[in-house]
């Protein structure tokens, strides 16, 4: 039941024309705009921006679900499932499951346009894992983007998302390393799930295993997005 | 249907009434109960507004009921009481025996929500296939589709299709399950006359197998010809609940109406039988319960000039039922 679901909303998510320009293209563009046009051009600086971007788009993909969301709640789709056998928290379940599987071409655009155009090179097992840290870590976002859709209109959860995007997307370092902030900015990045999420996928881009410190913070964040999609949705349906 | 000479309305009633129960033997697979819907003094505000005040209504399995109401009558909400979509603020909503959720979540209940736009960027072959494989037991999906006519647009986008087609789709969707009761929201508000007679014809061919159907409407004649029973509804309460011949009597029965021919009418309200009066220009209107009674007692005074005797119509009954006022 709940793969019949999650395939339909996969569908519905991949035929949409914005979140493909939003969540793929723009990313692989920021991408080979910041390495090829400003002064550094390292190797180095190419991987890890190129893991930047992969998060940035996995970041952007995963708050986009909640704008669907939003959009199903105000068109009656939300209603109508009610009304299927489907359980709320099956229903929940797809539509966390549908985020998990759409931050994949984010992801994936991202890498490749580092290994193909940027000649970045990585041992086999560290794209395979990159991949895969990108795509565990997105978790949380997926649950933010969740918890802003069933909580806020249509129109609201737009904004809002794009805010989050923004905010958590330079604060967190994505666009910029953090080495260029101030001090009192970077102790406050260390702390946004976004820069976690990112050193995620740089430290196995660069070998070696992630800090205890990068999976903590963002277990907690996960706990706590978790708990706001939850509380949201609940809200969604007294409310509808 | 409203025609009829004044024996075979009052002969009529008592039929009418059991109808419905007897389609409800042919219960096969779920055990025990016989009643499907059941409300008992269920109320619900949002804000100051009392949106359903006191319900009390039973449907067994088998009838088709319309729940017939004005615009704000507190129809929807009933509806989204009835499907679980609202908690009540007190009073018990049970469908088969048991909460709504459950009911729902046994695949029992398929709906047609009002106010529900296309899901976007789906076929409709893809949603109806997806609505139909959450429930237990679904029909075959190109079965559903050509029963509402939309084989010709099953693999068209949902979002992409007339008004008319997308209520067909709604229907689809709240078919495609097969479940036993079938709730309908203001099934045929988008729908030209032609539409409307094959939606009709396929919920009879669906009720007839045993099922039942609750649909709301503000549309008298769909009440009247295509329910069992019918259920008014006004302020959030059930005023009336009954056939329509029922109906028909219980606001009064018949129009005595006749010329006055210049003379006063001060006492044709004490002529036995008589309910309402109401003149227009020369002519009287009396509603009687009796109307031989008032008709003897008008030509005892000499009184019948064009008289006509007539049942009251569906239209009157309602009427009179919604604004209490004018009926006394």
């Amino acid at each position: 039941m709940i793969t019949a679901y999650v395939r339909l909303e996969v569908r519905r998510t991949l035929r949409d024309a914005g979140f493909a320009i939003s969540s793929v293209g723009v990313p692989v563009m920021m991408y080979l705009l910041f390495t090829n046009l400003g002064g550094q051009n390292s190797a180095a600086y190419k991987t890890a921006a190129m893991v930047g971007m992969a998060a940035y788009g996995a970041l952007g993909a995963a708050l986009s679900l909640g704008t669907g969301v939003a959009e199903d709640k105000s068109s009656g789709w939300l209603r109508q499932l009610r009304i299927t056998p489907m359980t709320p928290r099956q229903v929940v379940t797809g539509r966390a499951l549908t985020g998990t599987v759409v931050v994949l071409p984010a992801i994936l655009a991202v890498l490749l346009a580092g290994g193909l155009v940027n000649g970045v090179r990585l041992d086999a097992w560290q794209w395979a894992v990159t991949a895969l840290a990108l795509w565990a870590g997105s978790l949380p976002f997926t649950l933010l983007g969740l918890g802003n859709g069933y909580r806020l209109s249509a129109q609201t959860t737009g904004v809002v998302n794009v805010a989050c995007n923004l905010g958590l997307a330079v604060v967190g370092g994505l666009w910029f390393p953090v080495g260029l902030f101030p001090e009192w900015l970077a102790t406050l990045s260390s702390y946004t799930p976004t820069n976690r999420f990112s050193e995620l996928g740089r430290s196995v881009a660069e070998g070696t295993a992630p800090e205890a410190a990068a999976l903590t913070v963002l277990a907690v964040w996960a706990a706590l997005f978790g708990a706001y999609a939850a509380a949201s949705y609940r809200r969604s349906a007294r409310t509808t | 249907m409203t025609a009829g000479t004044a024996v075979g309305t009052t002969a009529g009633t008592a039929a009418g009434t059991t109808a419905g129960t007897t389609a409800g033997t042919t219960a096969e697979t779920t055990a025990g109960t016989t009643t499907a819907v059941a409300f008992s003094s269920v109320t619900k505000s949002f804000g100051a507004v009392r949106a359903v005040d006191g319900m009390d209504l039973v449907i067994r399995r088998g009838e088709t009921v319309a729940l017939l109401g004005r615009n704000g009558a507190g129809k929807s909400t009933t509806v989204s009481l009835l499907l679980g979509l609202d908690e009540p603020d007190g009073g018990l909503v049970r469908l088969f025996d048991a909460e709504p959720a459950r009911a729902v979540a046994a695949g029992r209940v398929g709906a047609m929500l009002q106010d529900t736009r296309p899901v976007p960027r789906v076929t409709v072959r893809e949603l109806v296939g997806f609505v139909a494989r959450t429930y237990p037991d679904p029909l075959p999906v190109d079965e559903v589709l050509a029963l509402a006519g939309l084989t010709e647009l099953a693999d068209r986008r949902a979002d992409r299709l007339s008004g008319g087609q997308a209520q067909r789709v709604r229907f689809t969707v709240a078919l495609a399950g097969n479940p036993e009761l079938l709730v309908l929201d203001e099934p045929t508000a988008a729908l030209d006359v032609e539409a409307r007679e094959a939606f009709w014809d396929s919920m009879r061919r669906y009720a007839r197998g045993g099922n039942t159907v609750l649909f709301s409407t503000h549309y008298l004649e769909e009440a009247d010809e295509h329910a069992d029973r019918i259920v008014v509804v006004d302020s959030g309460r059930v005023l009336a609940d009954g056939t329509a011949e029922e109906l028909k009597r219980a606001a009064g029965g018949f129009t005595v109406s006749f010329d006055l021919g210049g003379r006063p009418s001060e006492g044709a309200a004490a002529l036995p039988g008589v309910s309402a009066v109401e003149i227009r220009g020369d002519r009287a209107r009396l509603r009687s319960d009796d109307p031989d009674a008032t008709v003897l007692e008008l030509a005892a005074r000499g009184l019948v000039r064009r008289l006509e005797v007539t049942p009251v119509s569906l239209n009157d009954a309602f009427l009179s039922l919604t604004s209490p006022e004018q009926s006394r």
